[in-house]
């Protein structure tokens, strides 16, 4: 038997009772390494949309359309230099999907507005020139196994198709994004397929390349009060404002983790104190035994910070390993509708509160311990 | 010279107001490889002495010296090395880890050496062959009888290869059957393997196998030697 091993009987002594607060502060870990990959994606801007466009949708609500007309007035104005549009299309791929992002976009102008997208100069042509044409974003062509060439059945419970059964596309290409990871990609296809069948002359929001970032709110007020008091009335803010709207729909996401974090931890200190402090009084006959047999009292009381800190940094380094796995994983393969975003400094501010948690719950005990009297303690026994 | 002194050694414990004048100006030499028997009425002091041999406490004032050493020049991270080194504790309740197997228990005090792995759980299991316990070493204390866990509680106390056992009640817990066993099992540790034994017990059957008996009572000591060691 040497230290640690000794460290280890002492720690599993009570093993429910070791093992239930160690899977406690496992799940703490875990939790904190999500949350906190959901929470940095909101606080450090790592959603960094280009500050030089603009969108432009209805004023009253996200899925209200704007009449394509907008088109023309806004390019018009002082500062605009190209735009496009797109509309939400819902489309679903294979029954039982809950559906994938899908566009139906002007091909002319869409890659010119995002000029971050890379697309094959021969799948482009090709995608602008064919009507039934669609591009895809490569996780897509993977999630379903498609080939480029093939035709594709989409269905869409906002458009369905009058003359029953699925709108047919043909994927000509697939296309992706420079900013890797930070962009919605959805499946594209021609506006004009869809205004064959729905012939209503409307889209589902603009988007605009201007030429000054520092005109932007300037722009974007100009746009709205061009069409103030109009039957369609619009509301435009930069790309990144946007995304910081639609998360302040769901409220403040990094005050709110902060908050479930607080509130778990603040358990996990009572949780593991308690399992501590517990663990010390009914040891105390122990430890004077200990310090009989030759143990000194600095020792002592270094096996029982010894043990705290082992027990969190175990469950710390557990729950961590979990949660990195997690968010890894659904970085891979739920791309990109989750804002998640795996950041190794997650890792280090979880490691950093583990070895703290271990010092706060172990020192109390650890200081008794230290000062813990031979003969009063045994004579007590 | 003897192996331990009391040299006019007074205790008074003080609570809080109170105070207990448990030893005054007491001494006693024990030569090495005695093996006495420290009997009185039970508050009388008797463990007050065992822990002043022991150098678990120490006296209010005069001074105890053991093997040449004084206690009270000692500060108490080099008192601890050398309880560990010169002395085994046997307790009347065993006082055994419950979550370390036998072996374990035993190996803990070696923890303080500098043995290897190897050579720790070698001398373990050696100790728990002398006290005729080599089939039990993976047994924890609870699976254990009261007189198998005072022989694994002797076998860590000789682990070391201290000088000297200072035993309270070893016996006190036990049947006479066990008792007598553990009894001469400390009697074989006194004579084979030469310990000096210092032993509190208020059996006058287990006094009986000691070499010398020492009356304690009202903090006055009454020394009775020797005595047949075997009856
Ligand atoms: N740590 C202590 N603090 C205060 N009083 C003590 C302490 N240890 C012993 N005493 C008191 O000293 C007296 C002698 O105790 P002790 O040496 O344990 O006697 P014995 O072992 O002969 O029964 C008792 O009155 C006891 O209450
Ligand atoms: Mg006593």
């Amino acid at each position: 038997m040497g230290r640690i091993q000794f460290l280890l009987r002492c720690m599993f002594r009570h093993k429910l009772r070791t093992t239930l607060t160690m899977l406690s502060l496992v799940t703490a870990f875990l939790l904190f390494v999500m949350l906190r990959s959901v929470a940095v994606v909101f606080e450090t801007g790592w959603v960094n949309f280009e500050e030089v466009r603009l969108t432009t949708q209805s004023k009253y609500s996200m899925i209200e359309l704007l009449p394509l007309s907008h088109q023309d007035t806004i390019l018009s104005i002082d500062g605009v230099v190209d735009i496009t549009h797109a509309s939400w299309f819902g489309g679903i791929f294979e029954e039982g999907e809950t559906g994938d992002a899908t566009f139906a976009v002007d091909p002319e102008s869409y890659f010119d507005v995002y000029s971050e997208y890379v697309v094959d100069p021969d799948q482009l042509d090709e995608f602008k020139t064919t009507r039934t044409a669609a591009l895809a974003p490569q996780s897509l062509i993977d999630k379903y196994g498609w080939e480029i060439g093939q035709k594709i059945p989409v269905i869409s419970p906002i458009f369905p198709n009058p003359a029953g059964g699925p709108f047919v596309f043909d994927l000509v290409g697939s296309y992706s994004s420079t900013n890797e990871g930070n962009d919605f990609l959805a499946f594209l296809f021609h506006y004009e397929y869809l205004t064959d069948t729905f012939a209503f002359g409307r889209v589902g929001w603009y988007m605009l390349t201007i030429d000054d970032p520092e005109r932007a709110d300037e722009i974007a007020r100009e746009i709205d009060s061009r069409f103030e008091n109009s039957s369609d009335e619009t509301r435009s803010m930069t790309e990144s404002e946007s995304f910081r709207q639609f998360a302040s729909q769901i409220g403040d996401i990094s005050l709110m983790v902060t908050g479930i974090l607080s509130a778990v931890f603040f358990t996990m200190i009572l949780l593991t104190a308690n399992t501590m402090v517990q663990g010390y009084r009914e040891r105390i006959p122990e430890l004077a035994v200990m310090k009989t047999l030759g143990f000194s009292n600095s020792s002592v009381s270094a096996y029982i910070l010894a043990e705290a800190m082992l027990m969190c940094s175990l469950s710390a380094a557990v729950g961590i390993g979990i949660g990195t796995l997690v968010v890894l994983g659904v970085q891979e393969y739920m791309p990109p509708m989750i804002p998640i975003y795996f950041d190794p400094v997650t890792c280090i501010w979880a490691g950093a509160i583990a070895v703290g948690l271990g010092v706060f719950v172990g020192s109390a005990p650890a200081i008794n311990a230290n000062r813990l009297v031979i003969v009063d303690a045994l004579q007590a026994h | 010279m003897s192996l331990v002194s009391l040299q006019s050694v007074s205790k008074t414990y003080t609570k809080g107001r109170e105070r207990v004048d448990v030893l005054s100006d007491l001494s006693l030499d024990i030569e090495k490889n005695d093996f006495v028997a420290l009997m009185g009425p039970s508050g009388s002091g008797k463990t007050t002495v065992l822990n002043l041999i022991g150098g678990l406490d120490h006296p209010t004032s005069g001074d105890v010296v053991v093997d040449g050493a004084s206690l009270k020049s000692l500060s108490p991270g080099k008192l601890a090395r050398w309880r560990s080194q010169n002395i085994g504790f046997v307790f009347q309740f065993y006082n055994l880890l419950p979550a370390l197997t036998a072996q374990r228990n035993i190996e803990l005090p070696l923890l303080l050496t500098k043995l290897r792995g190897k050579e720790r759980k070698q001398n373990a299991l050696t100790a728990l062959d002398i006290v005729g316990l080599g089939d039990r070493s993976k047994h924890k204390p609870s699976q254990l009888s009261g007189g198998q866990q005072q022989r694994v509680a002797i076998a860590r106390a000789i682990v070391a290869d201290p000088s000297i056992l200072v035993c309270d009640e070893p016996t006190g817990d036990l049947d006479r059957a066990n008792a007598e066993e553990i009894l001469d099992l400390l009697q074989t540790l006194n004579q084979k393997h030469e310990k000096t034994i210092v032993m509190v017990t208020h059996d006058p059957k287990a006094a009986d196998h000691a070499k010398t008996t020492v009356y304690l009572d009202k903090g006055q000591l009454t020394v009775q030697e020797p005595v047949s060691s075997a009856s």
